[in-house]
């Protein structure tokens, strides 16, 4: 096998992430690198149709092309079993203004590290990854603890500050799992 | 009309009301008067009847072991793989047919023109519950009897398990426990499954065709919390409450959906017409009261009627505590699981792993500096997902811990090993190890249960459903290759009731460590090691014979005589903890957190109310730790429960030697809450012990952030005491400390594994004013003894086995 086909065996914040090829569930193949053109970053979000936690995000993530006009955004769905057809129903059903591309085999997910939904990646223009993980802390922003983690990435990158902090935990739902190959529950 | 959570008992109409939902008819039948039959029947033979009817459950299982001896059917063993394709057991598929007729009956609309709908779902139950059944076939004879005989013992099963919670329960709050109990267990593989949006869209689908039934409302804006769509959840609640038939419900559960999505305001509002349409129910009220500490007081409109006082956790605290998680970085957003603390680089910093109940498990390295960084990626560890319960041991004695994780212990998983690699990495060795399991793994300990050096695993089991029968708990043996071999049955350890908690400890100075059971329902369970390989059951002798719920639990010597007592936390139903918050104390016939105290006989006598252990809890995890330095083991306790509305504090109880005090709000922890893993470790090598609580539940919808409750200054002097098994196992798991300061002695003895909260192994001893440490006696699971004396206080010290010198683990 070439050097170059070799899987890391990490990832690490201020590494180089892997670009990926995929197709959006409207048409087209999309690359790491398209996002990035003519934009200082892009965000990539680990994303599911069926995933509670990322439909907690939905209006963030359809009005994020109007908050952040200088970053690419795009999310990939990776998860076991979610068909094309499902994503296009999901995403006209409710209003979704993103770019969803599907990787129906998970390889990009596996490539990068991620294991369930949401997970978001804050890429700079050189490919370097600046932040991973959660959006927040699932609390709601006029919520007394709401904390933000993506946004706070976000303005001190466009800033070009240091990040005060370029990862907090993932949470969500598998993106693969065994309980989802067992026999449905209704 | 849905029947939809219709209760399994029947309530009549005059007492229900208006309402179909369980929590009206629940509530509803809390009102009733009259004393059912069920009653004085209970009240005058219990033991009787759970004799009989354990006597007939083994009668009914030899007669089923015969029968499937006869037919040559292989006898039930526990899983290895996931069941991908249905159960291949008899007893199994019963189960789990009665399972899925349980979701039938929840999920299905109680209309006549669904009856297709359920006869075809009925009938798909069968097909998924059967089809994998060797021997199922209306061509082999026997399986009538096999069947009838498995509904039997699942029968008599059930009836022992509701026997047993009535008991503890009452007849008063029984209704709503059920609905409770029937709610979480046929939500559990829909939510596992990520099937709830099916549901979701059922509702919606139903309210398209029928836009009046609010009950059918009430039920999706329920399942909206659950998924976390509070907003939505709220409009739909708030649009069913002009329904009187369901307006209590809807109420409450919309001030639950707007607290959660931050809008304090508008959930007060909310939660005062909840009470004004229903004004005895006591869980409006406290999440009334939840909401008011967050806004800095009830607001003027909240009538004195509607308020309560928290009448526990201001006793005078020796220790202030600040959350430090967001500057340290251990602040995991999660559902919560277990917490492990340990050093698993081997620099002599305490690393932090959590499990997560929605998300992969996490490692934090700690920096050195105060801070932590997140490895998870680089460890290998984040591929654990959905992981439950962490225990921490070095099996194969190589120097570096390895961790052993359980899943989903209230519905079922794989268990896995990961072996340290020395190098910062883990690899998932479970396959080579022989430790492939399927089940309702919850706790898991390490022990070297035969002493020969080789650290053993035992996982506790739970039940994955509420008609599931007891998954057996588990015994594997270290072969000392990097394999196990399962023991269970040569060591006599059998088990009726569904297991929660389990600890190891040598109660009896044998050197051999016992085994202590804390069983969901039911009686605990303590066995005595025999030293050959076996174990008895002496639970009745040493007069542990207590029902209770019980949580997890664990050994150590809360009074400093020198010998193991057993702490063992309880899971109370909610209108216990609100009778506890409103009164200052659990109810009469309530079951608050008990010590078994070691009467150095072979007995033990149970310590609570009279010790200071007054309050009922939902406790889900807890531990023990000298956090104020004063020379006595303190107790920290996380609480909850999966539902949505039950958002309950952690309590600290500070102990005197004597009496435990409830310091938890003096001392700045927070009133809401849901605890999974708790902990304590010092994590900053500087003597304060911090309070880590991973915290969140099982539903989506449900997460809550990781706190480190760290004192604020150094409460008392201290010593930290490492060791290094060399003979004996390399993580020195069994072996007993004795410090001796000032006159007394202090004793400690190293856990493999407290459930929910992997202690460290590090053990912390507080020396209060002390000045000087006399002695360390150090009692080694190989049978060494070792006393040092000439060492130093506040610092942290590391004893190898057999070395006569000591070192300091931390470089500084």
């Amino acid at each position: 096998m070439p050097q170059e086909m070799v899987a890391p065996d990490t990832q690490e914040i201020g590494g180089t992430v892997d670009d990926f090829r995929l197709t959006a569930i409207g048409g087209g193949v999309v690359g790491l690198q398209t996002l990035l053109e003519g934009k200082n970053g892009a965000v990539v979000v680990f994303w599911s149709s069926v995933c509670s936690h990322c439909t907690r995000y939905d209006n963030y993530l359809s009005g994020f092309a109007s908050l952040h006009p200088d970053l690419g955004l795009a999310a990939i769905a990776s998860r076991q079993e979610e068909t094309a057809a499902a994503l296009r129903a999901a995403a006209a059903a409710r209003a979704l203004l993103f770019p969803i591309l599907h990787d129906p085999t998970g390889s990009v997910a596996k490539k990068w590290f991620t294991h369930q939904t949401p997970r978001v990646f804050l890429i700079d223009s050189n490919r370097v990854l600046r932040y991973r993980g959660a959006i927040d802390n699932y609390r709601y922003p006029n919520d007394l603890e709401y904390m933000a983690y993506l946004e706070p990435a976000i303005a001190q990158f466009l800033a070009g500050k240091p990040l005060t902090r370029t990862e907090a935990a993932s949470f969500g739902c598998a993106i693969r799992s065994i309980y989802y190959d067992l026999p449905k529950a209704l | 009309m849905t029947f939809g959570f219709q209760p399994l008992f029947k309530t009549s109409d005059r007492v229900i009301g208006a309402g179909v939902f369980p929590l009206d008819a629940a509530h509803a039948a809390t009102q009733s008067k009259g004393t059912p039959a069920i009653d004085s029947l209970l009240a005058s033979a219990p033991t009787l009847i759970e004799t009989g009817l354990m006597t007939m459950n083994s009668v009914l299982q030899t007669m089923q072991n015969t029968v499937g001896a006869l037919t040559g059917q292989k006898s039930y063993e526990p899983l290895s793989t996931p069941p991908v394709n249905g159960p291949a057991d008899i007893d199994v598929a019963v189960s789990e047919f009665a399972n899925r007729l349980a979701r039938v009956a929840r999920f299905t609309p109680f209309e006549v023109a669904e009856l297709g709908s359920v006869f075809k779902k009925v009938l798909s139950a069968a097909r998924v519950s059967f089809d994998n059944v060797e021997g199922a076939s209306p061509l082999n004879l026997a399986f009538p009897m096999q069947l009838a005989l498995s509904c039997g013992t699942l029968f008599i099963q059930q009836a022992l398990r509701v026997l047993v919670t009535y008991e503890m329960v009452g007849r008063r709050n029984y209704p709503r426990f059920l609905a409770d109990f029937f709610e979480s267990f046929t939500d559990t593989p829909v939510f596992v499954g990520l099937e709830y949006r099916t549901l979701i869209e059922d509702y919606e689908a139903r309210l398209t065709r029928q836009p009046h039934d609010d009950a059918t409302r009430v039920e999706l804006g329920r399942m909206q919390i659950k998924c976390g769509l509070y907003e939505a959840a709220a409009g739909n609640l708030l649009k069913a409450a002009s329904n009187p038939s369901v307006r209590p419900l809807a109420l409450h559960e919309a001030a639950v959906a707007l607290h959660r999505a931050g809008k304090l305001e508008e959930s007060a509002q909310v939660s005062r017409d909840a009470l004004t349409a229903s004004p005895n129910d006591e869980r409006a009220r406290v999440w009334l009261w939840l909401t008011a500490t967050k806004m800095g007081g009830y607001p003027e409109y909240i009538p004195c009627t509607q308020r309560m006082e928290m009448k526990v956790g201001f006793e005078k605290a020796s220790v202030e505590f600040e959350d430090i998680a967001p500057k340290i970085g251990l602040d995991k957003t999660s559902g919560g699981r277990g917490v492990a603390v340990f050093d698993y680089n081997n620099d002599g910093l305490l690393d932090v792993a959590i499990a997560c109940a929605h998300g992969g498990c996490n490692l934090y390295r700690n920096n050195g500096d105060g801070t932590f960084t997140d490895v998870s990626v680089s460890s290998g560890l984040d591929t654990a997902v959905n992981s439950f319960v962490i225990t921490i041991g070095d099996y194969n004695n190589d120097g570096h811990a390895d961790l052993f994780i359980t899943r989903l212990g209230f519905y079922a998983g794989e268990a896995q090993l990961f072996r340290n690699n020395g190098d910062g990495t883990f690899t998932d060795v479970t396959l080579d190890a022989g430790l492939k399991m399927w089940g309702p793994g919850f706790s898991a300990s390490w022990v070297d249960y035969d002493l020969d050096g080789n650290l053993d695993l035992f996982v506790a089991n739970n039940i994955g459903g509420m008609f599931d029968r007891k998954t057996p708990n588990r015994l594997f043996h270290n072969n000392g290759d990097g394999t196990f071999m399962e023991v269970t049955t040569d060591a006599g350890l059998s088990t009726t009731w569904p297991t929660i908690g389990s600890a190891w400890g040598d109660y009896n100075d044998d050197g051999y460590p016992d085994l202590f059971l804390s069983n969901g329902l039911g009686k605990s369970q303590l066995y005595r090691n025999n030293g050959d390989g076996t174990f008895s059951d002496v639970s009745a002798e040493a007069g542990i014979d207590d029902n209770c719920f019980g949580s997890i639990c664990l050994w150590c010597d809360y009074d400093n005589d020198g010998r193991l007592d057993i702490v063992q936390f309880t899971w109370s139903d909610h209108e216990a903890v609100i009778h506890t918050m409103r009164h200052g104390d659990g109810p009469p016939d309530g079951k608050p957190l008990r010590i078994y105290h070691n009467n150095g006989d072979g007995t033990f006598t149970m310590h609570g109310r009279d010790i200071g252990l007054t309050g009922c809890w939902g406790t889900m995890s807890g531990n023990a730790g000298d956090f104020n330095n004063d020379g006595y083991l303190d107790l920290v306790l996380g609480n909850g429960s999966p539902r949505m509305d039950r958002l309950e504090p952690p309590i600290l109880l500070e102990s005197d030697g004597k009496r435990f005090h409830n310091i938890t709000f003096a001392a700045g922890l927070p009133f809401g809450g849901k605890g999974h893993g708790s902990n304590m470790a010092d994590l900053f090598g500087d003597g304060r012990l911090s309070v880590l609580l991973a915290a969140g539940g099982a539903y989506p919808g449900d997460l809550l952030t990781t706190r480190v409750f760290c004192p604020k200054r150094l409460p008392g002097n201290y010593l930290n005491v490492r060791l290094a098994g060399v003979t004996s196992n390399r993580s020195a798991i069994g072996a007993r400390v004795c410090l001796e300061e000032g006159g007394r002695k202090q004793y400690r003895e190293v856990s493999g594994g407290t459930n929910f909260g992997c202690l460290p192994f590090e053990q912390h001893f507080g020396l209060a004013a002390g000045t000087k440490v006399d002695a360390i006696q150090i009692r080694w699971p190989s049978g060494l003894i070792q006393r040092f004396t000439g060492l130093p206080i506040n610092d942290t010290v590391l004893f190898t086995e057999g070395k006569s010198e000591w070192q300091r683990p931390y470089r500084r």
